[in-house]
């Protein structure tokens, strides 16, 4: 069963067609990789379908026409993404960042706050347990009293990935979750993501780092100059003449 | 015996000075507070928080005085308040923090040149007067000061409870989200459009309240009671204070105040005339805010983590 597809979707700035007709199709519990070179358009294609930009085209989460919805609506309905560069909520504590995601807390309307003070309590005393699991997960439950602001780059990463979870969605769209990050912490994000997969969980992740995203990825998808180079299996990707060609440049 | 009586009479004349130094504190603490919501915790940039001030106490003694129960009269002054908060974010909160700050000054002053010239209304330059106080008539004229400051403590101390426990709730950790980064409550599902709209519509509300406060303790309000300068007295007592600290946003209020009120006694030693006072003080004002924001730019009672000036 699909829970993504994206049908000839095109946002052009200008007279740069920064996607021009992409369509990709996601199955579920499955991991895939969209790999291509800098200004192929895969951060904008991410935007598109996380709907900070709009464009053209047809975008379907779990069978419901997602294109013209704002962000957040989007993310109600069980999709969230992370940033290339990370956001961390860096004035707010690690376990704040993650106190902030879960859908539907009752305290998060301003009446509720009077009116229904101990389900406001007891849900945020279970968000709360919720969210140190998740902390532990990730092994940074001994920041939780920190500022992210206090983080490291590849501490922000797991944060910010740890955030995405505790919204417990369906899909996650990673944007370059490798990068900037050492080879010990980028086995254990791929170590999260494998055991997460195991859990129901899809994958849809922008990378740079080939070998990683050959490694995690069911299928990867090749985008160049705005549109679908090639779609394939890691070991069909990696035989691909033209493959090689736009984006290793020769190289092997 | 003499030097007794002496200070007793020292400290008689002396009381009613600090009365009305908290009384006027106390409501600008309010006012400051409305905008602290905004600016502090969600990142909104309110240059017209004065419009809200104005439309509270104008609405409430201008119903009083149509025979309208007082109560209801402040009520309505609260609502009409929070309801122009509404309307100013509809088309300003999905644009660049900018817009809000452009559009609001706009309309303080707009509103401030309508109070000036639609008389059948607002009874023009000449101010409003005569209207009715709470318990005017069972309170002795002489405790009536220290009456209202009473009320006006004891309604700041429950508006700072609420505001505190609204911030420490889910909804408070949202808007907080929203002041740092936008599009990360965003990509959470949240809704910050309509958070960005109910902090606007609150701290509005509660300028208006101020308003009708402030009504009550000058028994007169007119067109230049709320001149822009009124909107950068509550960012001088929210930076002052510490950004994003209520506490900080009440003693940034009696700082001010208290400097303002303290610089008046002094002006009869030093040789200025009233008028040149006046921009003395303001300059001392900015000298120290200077200094503050160079030293300590989470005033008072800020955390320098949460600073919201800074990236």
């Amino acid at each position: 069963m699909e829970i993504l597809s994206v049908k000839n979707v095109k946002k052009h700035f200008g007279g740069v067609k920064a996607v021009d007709g992409c369509s990709i199709r996601i199955e579920t519990g499955t991991v895939m990789g969209l790999i291509g070179p800098n200004g192929a358009g895969k951060t904008t294609l991410f935007n598109l379908i996380s709907g900070f930009e709009k464009g053209s085209g047809e975008i379907t989460f779990k069978g419901m026409r997602t294109d013209k919805l704002p962000p957040f609506k989007i993310a109600r309905c069980g999709m969230v993404r992370t940033f290339q560069i990370p956001r961390a909520l860096s004035k707010m504590t690690v376990l704040e960042n993650l106190l902030l995601a879960p859908k539907a807390q009752h305290g998060e309307r301003i009446w509720n706050v009077w009116l229904r003070r101990k389900s406001v309590q007891m849900q945020e005393n279970t968000i709360k347990e919720k969210s140190r699991e998740i902390l532990e997960f990730f092994e940074i439950s001994h920041l939780e009293d920190e500022y992210a602001g206090a983080l490291s780059g590849g501490q922000k990463k797991l944060l910010e990935m740890a955030r995405a979870i505790a919204i417990d969605p369906s899909l996650m769209m990673l944007d370059e979750p490798f990068a900037g990050v050492n080879p010990t912490l980028a086995r254990k994000i791929t170590g999260y993501i494998d055991e997460l997969r195991e859990g129901g969980m899809t994958f849809f992740i922008i990378e740079h780092d080939i070998p990683a995203i050959t490694k995690i990825s069911d299928k990867i998808t090749v985008m160049s100059e705005g549109k679908v180079l090639t779609e394939g299996t890691p070991d069909e990707i990696r035989s691909n003449p033209d493959v090689l060609n736009v984006y290793l440049g020769g190289e092997g | 015996m003499t030097g007794l009586t002496g200070s007793a009479g020292c400290f008689d004349a002396i009381l009613p000075y600090i009365v009305t130094i908290l009384l006027i504190s106390s409501i600008y603490a309010i006012f400051a507070l409305g905008l602290n919501l905004e600016w502090g915790f969600t990142g909104l940039l309110n240059f017209g928080h004065v419009a809200f001030f104005a439309i509270g106490a104008y609405t409430t003694v201008l119903l009083d005085l149509w025979g309208c129960p007082l109560v209801l009269s402040i009520i309505a002054g609260v609502a009409l308040a929070g309801f122009f908060g509404f309307l100013l974010g509809i088309p300003t909160l999905r644009l660049r923090a900018d817009y809000l700050a452009i559009v609001t000054i706009g309309f303080s002053e707009v509103l401030r040149f309508i109070l000036l010239n639609e008389e059948w209304l607002t009874r023009g330059p000449f101010g409003v007067y005569g209207f009715e106080r709470p318990f005017q008539d069972v309170i002795p004229y002489q405790y009536y000061n220290t009456f209202l400051l009473i009320l006006y403590v004891a309604i700041l101390v429950a508006i700072y409870a609420s505001l505190e426990r609204l911030m420490h709730s889910p909804w408070g950790r949202v808007l907080k989200s929203i002041r740092e980064d936008e599009s990360v409550p965003s990509a959470l599902g949240k809704n910050v459009f309509w958070y960005k709209i109910q902090s606007l519509m609150l701290g509005s509300a509660i300028a208006g309240l101020a308003g009708a406060l402030l009504a009550f303790y000058l028994q007169y309000v007119s067109p230049a009671t709320f001149k822009p300068i009124e909107t950068f007295h509550a960012w001088i007592i929210i930076i002052l204070g510490g950004t994003a600290s209520n506490r900080g946003t009440i003693v940034g209020a009696l700082i001010l105040w208290t400097f303002f009120s303290g610089t008046k006694f002094i002006s009869r030693l030093v040789p200025l005339e009233s008028h040149q006072m006046g921009a003395f003080r303001m300059i001392v004002i900015g000298l120290l805010l200077m200094l503050l924001m160079m030293y300590k730019p989470e005033g008072i009672f800020g955390k320098k983590e949460e600073l919201a000036l800074s990236d």
